[in-house]
């Protein structure tokens, strides 16, 4: 179920009138409602709509380096349930405590061998800017460095490891019931080594009491992503759109479709005219436009789609794949991609 | 437009029917056989088709049916298609306790979860139930056909004193919580 709860006060909001009973006279009824008691007030609704992407010059609020760091990698995401006493200002600290726990994990149960990894090095840093509202918590990126075995001293560091923890356009009102100590952060990406992986999430669950998932994709997130990013195209080319499916047959069939921008532009235009005043997009336009692809599919080639999931998408803006794999192409369209996610993240977390 | 009515013919002595629709046909097969083969002290009949409407030329010899189960795999959405374009053909008296739905895998991934939603909401807008059923193996297969046969048992009218298949449809229907509702 979509639905989580937190406990929250009940809120005074429906009105009772009650049935008044006189006597020796007809009772009028006036409409009584019941009163609810909704049990849940922070209900996580899946959205039905959401503005159109919005190019964004991030560099304005971004440090242009850090944009740097997120663009170009392939991330797999996992989601995190709220840390706590999690500061921003004791960065430095985490990170010294983290390559010592790094370095006691890699050396347990290992033969003792000499000159191999000099130590890791971790740094911590704030990635100011991203947050959107003012819930949300500002993104930290992780990133781990160790020299190779073999190096001359001269050499610089290799990252081996990258991660970061963001949370872009949360729910506002689950992240304001949230206790004080608490940080949410719902998103975490990384790329390195699935050894220092699991390294780093032991860390942060001993650390900060909280507790890691994989999320993989909701093909309607993927549905999502592939209606917003071709409304960018007027504005920013995204050179095409890839689809790529797996059918149910045995053996599996995969279809890979590769649609022309400006047709697929066409056709979204044709469903959602971009001189609509209404900045809102329903998920009725984005199932249609899914479904126009489908039957243009089937036309030609005789294969119902629908039959079978939407595994990736991809443009030049980013690719998103159903396991739960990222790739960030461009920098302008990162709000509404992170937004996507983190709002996944959020509805997949335990209660 | 030809629609399915549920009571232009007369019922076989005891005897029901029921209709299976799937569109992949293949959890229709098993279940027909477990179907058959349970033990039980009326017969059954078994009719199978890929989606509505059907065909015509057996309009005749087709026996009266009791019972409609549209299944839906969620994985496929496809199947979700069929079924909401199925449902245009059944004459709206059918809905009074004769039809009901039955999903399978429906533990698979979060992408099932937003279609078991849909099939929810239109289960409850069509005041049927929804049955989950596990295809795969033997075990899950006979459970539905025995929860199949006792909701086919009522709405043939053979069960006794005044159990019809209105009232069992309005126990069982599916109901969507505030929360869905609130779309």
């Amino acid at each position: 179920m979509e639905a989580r709860g937190s406990a929250v006060n009940t809120p005074a909001s429906r009105p009772v009138t009650r049935r008044s009973k006189s006597y020796g006279r007809s009772c009028v009824e006036a409409p009584s409602y019941f009163w609810q008691t909704p049990g849940h007030l922070t209900v996580l609704k899946i959205p039905t709509s959401r503005g159109a992407a919005k190019s964004q010059l991030i560099t304005d609020k971004v440090d242009p380096e850090h944009i740097a760091l997120l663009v170009k990698n392939e991330w797999k995401l996992s989601y995190v349930t709220p840390l706590h006493h999690f500061r921003h200002t004791q960065l430095k600290s985490y990170s010294r405590h983290l390559a010592a726990f790094i370095a006691a994990e890699k050396q347990q149960g290992v033969a003792v061998e000499v000159g191999l990894e000099a130590g890791f090095k971790v740094t911590f840093t704030a990635v100011l800017g991203l947050a959107e509202t003012d819930e949300d918590a500002e993104t930290v990126f992780i990133q781990i460095q160790s020299k190779p075995a073999f190096a001359a001293a001269a050499d610089a560091p290799k990252v081996v490891w990258r991660g970061w923890l963001t949370c872009v356009n949360g729910d506002p009102e689950y992240l304001r019931s949230l206790p004080p100590d608490f940080v949410s952060l719902p998103l975490f990406c990384t790329s390195g080594a699935e050894s220092l992986t699991t390294l780093v999430k032991t860390w942060f669950e001993r650390a900060f009491d909280c507790n890691f998932g994989s999320l993989a994709l909701n093909s309607t997130t993927l549905n999502w992503l592939a209606a917003l990013w071709t409304g960018c195209h007027p504005t920013c080319n995204i050179r095409h759109l890839k689809l790529a499916w797996s059918l149910p047959t045995q053996p599996p069939m995969d279809v890979s479709y590769t649609v022309n921008p400006q047709d697929a532009w066409e056709l979204w235009n044709s469903i959602h005219p971009e001189e609509s005043t209404d900045d809102k997009i329903d998920i009725k336009e984005v199932q249609s436009f899914i479904s126009g692809l489908e039957t243009h599919f089937f036309r030609h080639f005789k294969i119902y789609l629908s039959a079978g999931t939407l595994v990736k998408v991809s443009t030049a803006l980013g690719s998103a794949h159903l396991d739960g794999k990222i790739k960030i192409g461009n920098s302008d369209y990162i709000t509404t991609l992170l937004t996507l996610l983190t709002e996944s993240a959020l509805l997949k977390m335990p209660t | 437009m030809a629609l399915l009515t549920p009571f232009s013919k007369v019922p076989e002595l005891n005897t029901a029917t029921v209709l299976l629709v799937e569109n992949e046909e293949e959890l229709q097969s098993k279940l027909a056989n477990a179907l058959v083969q349970y033990k039980k002290d009326f017969n059954v009949n078994v009719r199978l088709a890929r989606k509505l409407p059907l065909p015509v030329e057996n309009k005749e010899t087709r026996p009266r049916i009791d019972l409609i189960v549209f299944v839906v795999n969620l994985l496929s959405e496809r199947s979700l298609q069929s079924v909401e374009s199925s449902l245009a053909h059944l004459h709206s008296d059918c809905f009074l306790g004769k039809v009901c739905f039955l999903v399978t895998d429906a533990r698979c991934g979060s992408h099932t979860q937003e279609r078991l939603v849909s099939v929810r909401k239109l289960a409850a807008s069509h005041q049927s139930p929804v049955l989950c059923a596990e295809h795969r193996t033997v075990d899950g297969v006979n459970a539905a056909a025995v929860r199949l046969l006792n909701i086919l048992k009522v709405s043939a009218g053979m069960s006794p004193i005044a159990t019809t298949a209105l009232y069992l449809s309005s126990l069982t229907r599916c109901s969507v919580t505030s929360d869905l509702e609130e779309d």
